[in-house]
């Protein structure tokens, strides 16, 4: 499988961006979830912490995965989709990325506002964003609660939307994505 | 060899001592300006540095360039005071499993000897913290100024040797035991 995106299939870097960031967001709400349900202790202090250094790895990649994108254009939606379906499928990609900057970055300035700075992974700490401020960490925690319940809808948006292109469609809309899938096997699924 | 040396050095340390402290006026007796003046400490938690202050300690100095052997530190600190920009940390800190304040109130430390130092002064005291008392050197420099002088100085020591970490705090893995302590007392000479 080439590094680049063809216009048949995602290429290697572009997979391997999706696939460990989809990875990296599960991380993510497996982490917070747990922490969430703790009281003010040792234990919630260190999945806390797991969780920012794994978001802030998520920008991190965010940013490359953008910049590659932007050199490396990905296939072209198939022809059967309809212009509706096309915007929808386009939009909810667009958000993907506004996400994948706004969760950490809400996350971070959370942080920053109630002065407990980021670490990654005890290699380096980040610079806060903001001062100390209550009522900002207030207003950025649920800022960033309600966007992981937008990130989870549309997560499930996409995912039901891909099961859809390849079982009821069959088209070569999941499997372009899909490593260790033949290429031959892709052109010969594509309507 | 040894054995012959020390009654010399003892010797020689006799007649050096009283040389020293006949030199040695009276220290002079201070107190602190709460205003301007700042104790404060930093601890490592999630890989992350976060500072922190007391509010409320008072402080007894004697001080005497030319009166080391006269002179004392005997600082109080009001633990409930304590100060790191959060709540929640600053709820936790109080609690019986870091400083315990409902127990123990006040920390306490008294100098026992200070040397002059190529850079400034060190001091040797004893601190009492959570009914633990331990040795904790410190260093400092002593600036006169026009209504007074400044002591600014710093200190490293262990929280767990004071048992400043009960429970699931004892573990280093995510709040370290080295905390920095750094001080700057405005100094106003007692009348």
């Amino acid at each position: 499988m080439p590094n680049q995106s063809s216009p048949a299939r995602y290429g290697a870097v572009a997979q391997t961006f999706h696939w460990i960031i989809a990875a990296l967001i599960v991380t993510q709400f497996v982490l917070a979830t747990l922490a969430d349900d703790l009281p003010i202790g040792a234990h919630k202090l260190a999945l806390l912490a797991r969780h920012k250094s794994f978001g802030m790895t998520v920008l991190m990649l965010a940013i490359l995965r953008l910049l590659w994108r932007l050199k490396n254009p990905p296939p072209a939606l198939p022809d059967h989709m309809s212009p509706l379906e096309s915007k929808l499928a386009r939009a909810t990609h667009v958000a993907f990325y506004v996400l994948l900057f706004a969760m950490p970055l809400t996350g971070w300035m959370m942080s920053s506002a109630k002065s407990y700075s980021v670490s990654w992974f005890g290699w380096f700490t980040w610079p806060n964003l903001i001062g100390k401020n209550e009522a900002a960490f207030e207003f950025l925690r649920s800022t960033h609660d309600t966007l992981a319940g937008v990130l989870l809808t549309i997560a499930i948006l996409h995912i039901l939307a891909a099961l859809k292109h390849h079982f009821w469609n069959k088209d070569n809309v999941l499997l372009r994505m899909m490593p260790f899938v033949n290429s031959e096997r892709i052109k010969s699924e594509k309507r | 060899m040894t054995r012959h040396l020390m009654p010399t050095m003892a010797w020689l340390a006799a007649l050096s001592l009283p040389a020293a402290a006949g030199a040695a006026g009276t220290a002079t007796n201070y107190s602190v300006d709460p205003q301007q003046s700042r104790l404060e400490f930093a601890g490592v938690q999630a890989d992350a540095e976060f500072k922190g202050s007391f509010r409320k300690f008072g402080a007894d100095i004697e001080f005497a360039p030319d009166a080391l052997a006269n002179s004392r530190f005997d600082v109080m600190i009001e633990l409930k005071t304590v100060d790191t920009a959060d709540k929640d940390r600053d709820t936790t800190i109080r609690g019986s499993d870091i400083f315990d304040v409902a127990h123990w109130p006040t920390a306490h430390y008294v100098t026992r000897s200070i040397t002059k130092t190529a850079a400034g002064y060190s001091a040797v005291g004893a601190l009492t913290l959570r009914g633990v008392t331990k040795d904790v050197p410190i260093d400092f420099q002593f600036t006169p100024a026009a209504a007074g002088a400044k002591l600014e100085g710093s200190a490293k020591l262990k929280r767990l040797d004071f048992g400043a970490g009960q429970g699931d705090w004892k573990s280093t893995e995510w709040v370290a035991d080295a905390v920095k302590i750094s001080f700057s007392l405005v100094l106003k000479p007692k009348t």
